[in-house]
């Protein structure tokens, strides 16, 4: 039988970033991947002439040239994936009615904490203290974190009061309670909480510290798309994990976890054969893990009650178009516009659970940014909205067709009516991805793309807290979206190279006895 | 100490012990919750993989002749269950095991997908003497057998949001397969549009599916056949091949979309009659073009290559193999012929199931036939269906996939 130091399953961001750390260590990795393509959800696929990214909207953490964020020091600086992309000078544009039910919002944001800044006095005078603040806030969240990778999570909570007092006080509540604390006029809340969708919890919900970490990110240091869709940089890593001596299997999935008789992990059953390790970096779902590839006796009660407690979040709904016009020709300058009915995220988390009811949306047209995305005289749009609900459930396969472009109708239709312009005739290419199509690809429970709800209880700093006690299967660790900081790219790849690197010194004691 | 304090409750103190409760909170919250057995399928995956199946087993329900050289094969769900609906122009990639050698084709599912309800699909397989498939499942399939088939593939069937309301589709021989199956669903109601078949065939004689062709027409008006005989003069009949006059003949003034199917030579002589009518992109449309047979008639072949044969070096999951390839096929192709079971569907370099890691050597890769994304080319990744060994290869490909739990 094969025998491997660690096998991963699942080659999404969370299980790419795995294996390449463990592959870096110089240790014998296996890869399994049940698609024939590595990325997960950050892929690519191609129709005619066009090549259109399934997830990508903004890549977070990326950084600057100058100084680059933790994502791209990971992918980049220790991978040593080359990549070329773009930055996305402007944050977004929301398009909304306010949560009072009158005003009508239409913002645009830039990129950078002072014109952000001014940007919102602009739109709401008055709550530039308040915007201001919110960013200071961020910066000491952020020297927050760099203080506890530097003492390895060791915190001491003297220093942590003296010198990180907000993060202590404010780290624990939903960002509806802290803006309003923080005085910060409802219109600008309103306009503040844009990003909620990016995350999948509503403002009552949504970790204060969680969201501020990704708002900051995204405004200090911009967001960043690969030239040649999320396939590139997904593919990078693979490449960077191969080179390194790392092995790869796709179209292969992993049927069974196997288990000695300390209830450790010692070898994985794959349709494509039994593989010996006694170290899995899961990023499958664990829910579906613990359920299906797991005999009942090696579940620790407290995981089963956890995976009970939990909802899926984001269950996704996609129309990729192709335009045989630019976007200039079009009238498209933004790069990503958000248009929920309305700014009140707890009443549209609510619509989120229904197909009738869901009308939220947000558009990215990646030629703004990146000329290049497709050939000259197209552009490529795309409409994506998330469904806090198994709605998709409901749908009779007679219907399924039907189903789909109804409500991809509704979204190009809204698309055009809140933008004021025409895409319709000029449509070449149009895919449309549903729950189901996630199903499909990667196999997540409902179609949903971000792991577990990051509501409450069950958010990033709590899960992150209790990193020690999360994986008590011996040798099984998970990474991706359903691991320990929730969904997007960076979180993900965080995830897969934190829980890795916890193998790699679990390795060590284990060698030194 | 930071410039800026907030808290949200009355004492900040109380704020910091909420941060660091919550564990504490988390834990109850787990505690709280029932441990009954975890869910190992919600619905709607279960409703995606009988959408998506990986793979689907058949009986063969019956056997029709089909005009001179063609057969419809009635393709019926072993398991007695409904099969997914598919878009009517869709196609299903069937395996076909000829002794040691593991193939597989495309056939359009040329029935209504009214009797995908009933679990039934057909296929219409034409006689090709000179080919490797079509005369063994004309010979050797029979009533009863098993047929294993991927699910509903390819992207030539009428989409609303994109398409004119009016389709002139060009079929030429059996071409005509999907454009059977959009009438049947226009008749049915699963399709709303015009569809004007503009139908090549040698002979009046050769014409597949005419008596099904003029049944669906008589029963629904928005569907049309004019039929083309380029061997043959008759009246009632247009004469020659199919040219840019004819469809602008059939297609009329307003606005339509070209959907084409039948023989490569077919598209070859369309591709500079359709540019004679000016049409955007977005309204011509063909079926895969097929796998290429004569590499060396393309541009860039190198020509020194021809005829040799090189060694294949195939990695496949912890397997590995060393087998005689020809510059000549594709390294697809000469998985097959050494017995090997590799990812096949298109076969025609663009839908990617075969996507495969190039560790070594050359490949000649014809442009037509280049359905790779961008990064693909710049990490060396190749579809094997379309690429032709230029020197010794040594390739990663990956399993043919299986449906698991």
């Amino acid at each position: 039988m094969p025998k491997y130091d660690a096998v991963v399953i699942g080659a999404g961001n969370g299980g790419l970033a795995a294996a390449c750390r463990m592959a870096l260590a110089g240790k014998k990795t296996l890869l399994i991947e049940r698609h024939n393509l590595p990325g997960g959800c950050a892929s690519s696929f191609r129709r005619g002439r066009f090549e259109f990214e399934t997830a990508l909207h903004e890549l977070c953490e990326w950084g600057t040239a100058e100084k680059f964020g933790a994502c791209r020091q990971t992918v980049v600086d220790d991978f040593g994936v080359d990549l070329k992309g773009h930055i996305v000078p402007e944050n977004f544009r929301v398009i909304t009615t306010a949560s009072d039910g009158k005003t009508k919002i239409d913002a645009t944001l830039p990129c950078g904490q002072q014109p952000f800044i001014d940007a919102m006095e602009k739109y709401v005078p008055g709550c530039r203290k308040s915007i201001e603040d919110f960013f200071k806030i961020g910066t000491e969240f952020h020297e927050a974190g760099d203080y506890s990778l530097s003492v390895n999570g060791k915190t001491d909570p003297a220093y942590m009061q003296e010198h990180y007092p907000n993060f202590l006080r404010l780290g624990s509540y939903p960002i509806d309670k802290v803006f309003n604390a923080m005085k910060m006029p409802k219109l600008a809340q309103d306009i503040m909480g844009t990003y909620w969708g990016y995350l999948d919890v509503a403002a009552d919900k949504l970790s204060f510290l969680q969201y501020t970490n990704m708002v900051w990110l995204y405004v200090t240091y911009g967001a960043w798309i690969p030239d040649k869709t999320s396939h590139e940089l997904t593919t990078g890593m693979l490449e960077s994990f191969r080179k390194h001596g790392g092995e790869t299997w796709f179209n292969c999935s992993a049927t069974k976890i196997l288990f000695d008789d300390e209830k450790a992990v010692c070898g994985v059953e794959t349709t494509c054969g039994t593989v010996e390790t006694k170290h899995i970096l899961c990023n499958a779902n664990p829910t579906m893990v613990y359920a299906n590839m797991c005999p009942p006796e090696v579940v620790p009660e407290r995981m089963v009650k956890l995976h009970n407690a939990r909802e899926y979040s984001a269950r996704m709904f996609v129309v990729y178009i192709g335009l045989d016009k630019s976007a200039e020709e079009l009238g498209l300058h933004d790069y990503s516009v958000f248009m929920p009915e309305s700014a009140d995220s707890v009443r549209e988390y609510q619509s989120g659970k229904t197909i009738k009811d869901n009308y939220n949306m947000v558009s990215v047209c990646y030629n703004t940014v990146n000329p290049d995305f497709s050939p000259p005289g197209t552009c490529v749009v795309s409409l994506t909205t998330t469904f806090s609900g198994d709605d998709w459930a409901n749908v009779d396969e007679e219907d399924y067709f039907k189903t789909k472009n109804m409500m991809a109708n509704r979204l190009i239709d809204r698309f055009e009516e809140k933008l004021g312009v025409t895409i319709r005739p000029y449509i070449e290419e149009i895919e449309v991805a549903t729950p189901w199509t996630m199903c499909n690809f990667v196999n997540t429970p409902q179609g949903s793309a971000y792991g577990y709800e990051l509501s409450g209880w069950d958010s990033m700093m709590p899960r992150m807290m209790m990193m020690g006690t999360e994986f008590p299967v011996k040798g099984l660790k998970f990474v991706g979206a359903s691991s320990i900081r929730g969904d997007g790219y960076n979180s993900a790849i965080f995830s897969g190279n934190t829980l890795a690197r916890k193998t790699l010194s679990e390795m060590k004691e284990e060698e030194e006895g | 100490m930071p410039e800026v304090n907030y808290k949200v409750g009355l004492i900040g103190k109380l704020d910091m012990l909420k941060f660091k409760n919550m564990p504490k909170v988390r834990n109850a919250a787990i505690d709280a919750s029932p441990s009954t057995p975890l869910k190992g399928i919600e619905p709607t995956n279960e409703k995606a993989k009988a959408h998506h199946p990986k793979q689907i087993e058949f009986v063969i329900d019956d056997i029709l002749q089909n005009g001179p050289d063609a057969k419809t094969v009635i393709l019926k769900k072993k398991d007695g269950e409904r099969l997914p609906l598919f878009r009517a122009g869709q196609y299903i990639s069937v395996d076909v095991p000829i002794g040691t050698t593991h193939t597989t084709r495309s056939y359009s599912i040329c029935s209504s997908p009214a009797l995908a309800k009933e679990g039934i699909y057909h296929i219409t397989v034409k006689r090709d003497d000179a080919g490797f498939v079509s005369p063994y499942i004309q010979d050797n399939w029979k009533k009863g057998d098993t047929v294993i088939a991927s699910g509903p593939q390819g992207h030539l069937y009428y989409e609303p949001i994109r398409d004119a309301k009016k389709v002139v589709a060009l079929a030429g021989g059996s071409g005509i397969t999907p454009f059977m199956g959009m009438a049947y669903a226009i008749r049915d109601s699963y399709e709303d549009f015009d569809l004007t078949v503009i139908f090549g065939s040698r002979t009046e004689d050769a014409i597949v599916y005419r008596k099904e062709l003029d049944e669906v027409c008589a029963a629904c008006d928005k569907v049309h056949v004019v039929h083309v005989l380029s061997d043959e003069e008759k009246e009632g009949f247009e004469h020659g091949f199919i040219s840019a006059d004819l469809i602008r003949k059939y297609g009329g003034d307003g606005e339509f979309s070209i959907f084409m199917c039948g023989p490569q030579a077919m598209y070859n002589f369309l591709d500079s009659e359709i540019a004679k009518l000016g049409l955007r992109k977005k309204f011509v449309r063909r079926e895969l073009f097929g796998a290429i047979k004569d590499p060396w008639n393309q541009p860039g072949y190198p020509e020194e290559i021809r005829g040799r044969t090189f060694n294949l070096h195939v990695v496949q999951c912890g397997k590995e193999y060393d087998i005689p390839a020809s510059a000549d096929e594709s390294l697809m192709v000469a998985c097959e012929r050494a017995g090997l079971v590799v990812p096949s569907r298109c076969r025609s370099g663009e839908c990617g199931w075969c996507h495969s890691k190039l560790l070594s050597g050359d490949v000649f890769i014809p442009e037509k036939t280049d359905g790779r994304r961008a990064a693909d080319l710049d990490y060396g990744y190749i579809h094997i269906c379309s690429s032709f060994p230029a020197s010794d290869v040594a390739i990663d490909v990956p399993a043919k996939p299986v449906d698991t739990q």
